[in-house]
């Protein structure tokens, strides 16, 4: 099975750069909730019903930002009461909600984005922009795991030389500090020992090569250039369908052009969906072969 | 693919990025667009900007040894990015833009800006938290003398990279709720974040007053040791 996670990393960031792009850049209300809510799905789907605790951290931030446009702006002709002499108005309030829409929705569409975006692919990308930018940043990673591990080693060996005690706040402080000074000075030997060793192999010799394991297939191609077109036809369908807030909102005409644009969005945030489902058939029917 | 392995590509990249791309993008927002487009091009200045930076540090030869102290020091800013409540991030960042310069230093802020984001989620702020703690760096390098010679004023320096680096942050922060730049939102944003941006600065004060001269030292005897 293929899944939209597994198609290369290329056709990856083209899809959520343009679904978030379009969302952020498009300012239109109808745009943001289909974004949205396909953002929401595509988490479902991949997370099922665990973290909850980040939908409710979604939900509590949504109503702070729904609620501080209508409390710091007074626009607006529909005064829906009065507090500390400020009115608070219906636009001012319909406009906070639209605005969270999309901050909520790129929100959730950078979650997927960090659970299919791993370093290695995130890497291959910044290989391909800079392949010694892109040596630097996974060096970078490797130490994380292995300076934490070498820092439980050097508390191990403290404490085995009964330097200092835990229990005693300012024993354990000034250890940490010894700790944290021994990691640096070693921490910096292993890297000049790690580039020795990488010159001493011949780094810098010649041109640099890189090895990827991502492949470009005929998927991939499929989905940029769906992608690609999907985004055009919700680009030129709504460049006029501007929503007016201030001072009475104003809703754009639904002609046919419009629809349509709506309806290519929709289509683009469901594509891993697709995906999914297609790859799922073409498994049931595959073993229903057998 | 879009390897820009070729150097005539990457020079082209140089001059046409800073010149050409970002002006553009700038007055076609200004211009062409309605008003509720600072996001995009907000975000499209921040990425030309990464990418001119990418495309500078491929050309120029830097030995190993000194790339692999950048990799060592982004993974000490990411570690120390799990301490509760202070982060050292700012605090590593100028150290190591006054010992080994401000190219250094950007790497340093801007790789653990987004490293860090691995763990802590990934998002349209990426490239602005880059630009901003690579700039810290960048400028702690330009004024690596004094920062150097005065404590004090290696210190105000790190409180004023916090106040700064949280209203630079909070700017990004209206123009994405608002799709432009609204001043009584800015306030509601700083005094919202009035708690992190103290953090910021109290954290930076902290560190800097008791790593800078341990820090440094150790940085200072490697570079004698092995002439980076």
């Amino acid at each position: 099975m293929r899944t939209f996670a597994d198609s290369n990393p290329v056709a990856s960031a083209i899809y959520f750069f343009s679904v978030t792009g379009i969302a952020m850049f498009s300012a239109n209300p109808v745009i943001s909730a289909i974004s949205l809510v396909g953002a929401i799905t595509l988490y479902l789907m991949n997370n099922g019903r665990k973290s909850l605790s980040l939908h409710l951290f979604s939900a509590g931030l949504f109503a702070v930002m729904a609620l501080v446009n209508p409390l710091v702006s007074h626009n607006g002709a529909t005064v829906l009461f009065v507090m500390n002499n400020n009115p608070i108005t219906l636009e001012a309030l319909i406009y906070g909600v639209c605005a969270a829409v999309t901050v909520i929705a790129v929100l959730y569409w950078f979650r997927s984005f960090s659970d299919v975006m791993t370093a290695d692919k995130l890497l291959y990308l910044f290989g391909a922009l800079s392949p010694k930018l892109a040596l630097t940043l996974s060096m970078a990673l490797r130490y994380v795991p292995l300076f934490g591990a070498q820092i439980k080693k050097v508390h191990a060996s403290q404490k085995a030389l009964g330097l200092y005690k835990d229990e005693n706040i300012v024993d354990s402080f000034k250890g940490g500090m010894r700790i944290f000074s021994i990691m640096i000075t070693w921490a910096l030997e292993n890297g000049i020992v790690t580039a020795d060793s990488m010159t001493a192999r011949g780094y810098g010799a010649g041109k640099r090569s890189r090895f990827s394991i991502f492949r470009f297939k005929l998927d991939d191609v499929l989905l940029i250039c769906a992608v690609l077109a999907l985004s055009t036809v919700t680009l030129f369908g709504v460049r006029n369908a501007d929503f007016e807030f201030y001072p009475y909102i104003s809703t754009p005409e639904i002609t046919a052009e419009v629809a349509v644009g709506y309806v290519s969005y929709a289509l683009m945030t469901v594509l891993p969906v697709i995906i999914a489902v297609k790859e799922e058939l073409k498994w049931k029917y595959l073993k229903s072969k057998i | 693919m879009i390897v820009i392995e070729n150097s005539r590509l990457r020079s082209a990249v140089k001059i046409a990025v800073p010149f050409m791309l970002i002006p553009l993008l700038v007055v076609l927002g200004a211009t062409v667009f309605d008003e509720q487009r600072y996001l995009i091009v907000s975000i499209g200045v921040a990425l030309l900007s990464l990418l001119l930076f990418a495309a500078g540090y491929e050309k120029k030869p830097t030995g190993s040894r000194r790339m692999v102290i950048v990799a060592v020091m982004t993974a000490l800013c990411i570690a120390g990015r799990f301490i509760p409540f202070f982060k050292p991030v700012t605090a590593i960042t100028v150290i190591t833009a006054i010992y080994l310069g401000g190219e250094a230093g950007f790497l340093v802020g801007a790789l653990s800006a987004l490293l860090s984001n691995f763990y802590f989620g990934q998002g349209p702020w990426t490239p602005f938290q880059m630009i901003a703690w690579g700039m810290i760096g960048l400028l702690a390098g330009f004024l690596a003398n004094p920062i150097k010679r005065h404590k004090w004023f290696m210190l105000v320096y790190g409180v004023l990279a916090g106040i700064v680096y949280s209203l630079v942050m909070d700017i990004w922060t209206v123009i994405w709720y608002d799709g432009s730049f609204r001043s009584e939102l800015y306030l509601t944003a700083i005094l919202t974040a009035l708690p992190h941006t103290i953090m910021y600065s109290v954290s930076n004060f902290i560190f800097l007053w008791f790593m800078a001269k341990p820090f440094g030292e150790k940085l200072e005897r490697i570079k004698i040791k092995y002439g980076i």
